[in-house]
């Protein structure tokens, strides 16, 4: 990792982004709401709700981040860039987490927060002056705005892995640190959605990141790294079928899903997913 | 029957395979195909209803797969016809044939392959398909692959019914098998409008270096779904289905979360797909009965388009 990946790292990685992941708990309030979490080991609970929803995350989420960073990382190098050609890419692979996202409540939370993503790049990402730009931040500023411009005319929807990994191609992070600070933040967000729910306190947040988190992490990483979405150039009429088909992204925790679209249904709550 | 010389047919493409077409003359369904090879059955009762439908029970010899069995049946719905698709008792995935038919030659089932079914549907317009099988049961260290995609032409519509019991709990089997890997894909002319993908396996499987020493006991597959045994997935599509969406959509907005110190008995949801066009329903429930006497009583409004003797037919 090079200097200026590891400052990238660090920008990325503050809990002051504004990337609206706060007010997301991916449906751990519920699970606390729904009597999921006894009272008596709350610590336990929580870090059994980060293994579940960080498994089925990463298997579903991990393909498209993957893909759409290979797409930007593709645009980037591009001597004569094909904008048209990545933006389709992109889209396809947006169409895809949407038919595969079959979940309201995570839906709007993913596209609230995908698109906080690119604003990020826009507003606090590009150069503060104005004049010439190297013209490879250019090219990929410009494919930012235009995908931006789409998801305002609800040309397309905009989800966070999509997102993610058009942000971080653009700032051309590697794929594999932007797989991992992925599900690393996803973890980290649920915790602090913990601390907040107060199933557990600040310390004990902290050093359960440290140890208990960071296996998970590292071992869902490695299981997901090299899944892809398999999916954007087939037809809709090919009805073959391939062993590649079940190789590519899936949901593994059902509970997880009812759950997370029964947050709405809560009397009252503190989150908005 | 069970005398049949399956090894000398494992080379045939037809193996496992399944045909249906089913089309509507002068308000009566007929099929101008219903063909299907061992291991896979299938057989029409007929019908004596006010509505125009037709049954297929799709069943397989012995009552169950085994590990290696592939099941590949097609079927086309023509337009204006209505199609129920039913089973008789769960679907039972083995890792082996039980019983007798373990003495089988070997050449007939590879202990631990994969077990396979897919189905391919294609909806005319103003058609309808209602998947309502049985759960399938996977017994322990089972694998078993599903693979299901639905075609609809403008006005079609469909009800696909997905589910999954733990095992035979009997023999204290709980979500004790290897894999289960199930798709269902709806495409509404050439354009997708849901992919469910649901995969259950035990962790690490394939990936025993990923544990990490020092790290807490690894999490099992029926840690993550507990304290449920059966999980429902439901997708509804088309105009056919309006009437039980807004009904099941009506009952899913009265209710009311407040918090609870354990979990409920049955939990489900709802969302509406595709602008509100259909709607994905999830049941989580302790026991299958819960969920079944949940579903049969959800899909009731079911009645007034297929007949009350099709109805009561399915979720026996």
């Amino acid at each position: 990792m090079d200097d200026s990946e590891t400052y990238l790292l660090l920008l990325l990685a503050d809990s002051n982004l504004p990337t609206g992941s706060f007010v997301a708990s991916s449906g751990f309030e519920s699970y606390v709401k729904h009597g999921f979490i006894s009272s008596g080991s709350a610590t336990d609970g929580t870090i059994n709700f980060v293994h579940d929803s960080l498994g089925t995350y990463a298997r579903s989420a991990l393909p498209f981040v993957s893909d759409v960073h290979r797409v930007v990382a593709t645009y980037s190098a591009q001597e004569e860039p094909l904008i048209d050609a990545a933006l389709a890419d992109i889209v396809a692979l947006d169409e895809l987490y949407e038919a595969m996202t079959l979940n309201h409540v995570t839906k709007r939370a993913s596209k609230s927060q995908g698109v906080a993503l690119l604003t990020l790049y826009s507003k606090g990402f590009s150069r503060p002056t104005k004049g010439p730009q190297p013209p490879h931040e250019a090219r990929l500023a410009t494919l930012v705005d235009r995908l931006k411009l789409m998801i305002r005319r609800e040309e397309t929807h905009g989800h966070l892995p999509i997102c993610w990994g058009v942000l971080t191609g653009a700032l051309g992070l590697s794929l594999e640190r932007s797989q991992f600070l992925h599900l690393f933040l996803h973890a980290r967000s649920l915790l602090s959605a913990g601390v907040r729910l107060n199933t557990l306190g600040p310390y004990n947040a902290q050093q359960i990141l440290l140890h208990a988190v960071r296996p998970l992490v590292e071992a869902e990483t490695v299981r997901c790294k090299d899944l892809r979405t398999l999916l954007t150039t087939e037809s809709a009429h090919d009805s073959s079928w391939s062993d590649e088909d079940v190789a590519g992204p899936a949901t593994t925790w059902p509970l997880g899903e009812i759950l997370a679209t029964r947050h709405d249904l809560q009397h009252s709550r503190i989150f908005n997913s | 029957m069970s005398a049949f010389p399956l090894g000398k047919r494992a080379g045939s493409i037809t193996a496992g395979h399944g045909r249906i077409a089913a089309s509507l003359h002068n308000s009566t369904v007929v099929f101008s195909e219903l063909s299907c090879a061992y291991p896979l059955k299938l057989l029409s009762p007929h019908v004596t209803n006010a509505v125009a439908v037709a049954i297929v029970y799709m069943m397989s010899y012995g009552g169950g797969l085994v590990g290696g069995d592939c099941v590949k049946l097609s079927v086309d719905v023509g337009k204006g016809t209505k199609l129920v698709l039913l089973t008789q008792g769960s679907t039972k995935v083995f890792k082996t044939r039980p019983g007798k038919r373990a003495s089988a030659p070997s050449a007939v089932t590879l202990p631990g392959s994969i077990t396979t079914q897919k189905l391919d549907v294609t909806l005319a317009p103003q058609s309808a398909l209602f998947l309502l099988p049985d759960p399938v049961t996977c017994f322990r260290s089972a694998s078993y692959v599903q693979v299901q995609k639905f075609h609809l032409l403008e006005d079609a519509s469909i009800i696909v019914l997905d589910w999954v019991s733990s095992g035979r709990k009997s023999l204290g089997e709980e979500w004790a098998f290897t894999r289960y890997y199930s798709i269902n894909e709806v495409f509404v002319d050439t354009r997708r409008v849901a992919r469910d993908v649901l995969l259950l396996e035990e962790p690490d499987s394939h990936d025993s270096d990923l544990q990490q020493p020092g790290s807490a006991s690894p999490r099992m597959l029926k840690d993550r779904l507990a304290p449920y045994s059966c999980y429902a997935m439901l997708i509804l599509y088309g105009p056919l289905t309006r009437g039980v969406v807004a009904e099941m959509s009506r009952k899913y907005q009265e209710i009311s979360v407040y918090k609870t110190i354990s979990p409920e008995r049955l939990l489900w949801s709802l969302s509406h797909i595709d602008d509100s066009k259909g709607a994905v329903v999830r049941v989580a429930g302790i026991e299958t009965e819960d969920v079944k006497s949940w579903l049969r009583s959800a899909l009731r409004g079911l009645e007034d388009i297929v007949g009350n003797d099709v109805y009561c037919k399915a979720f026996l």
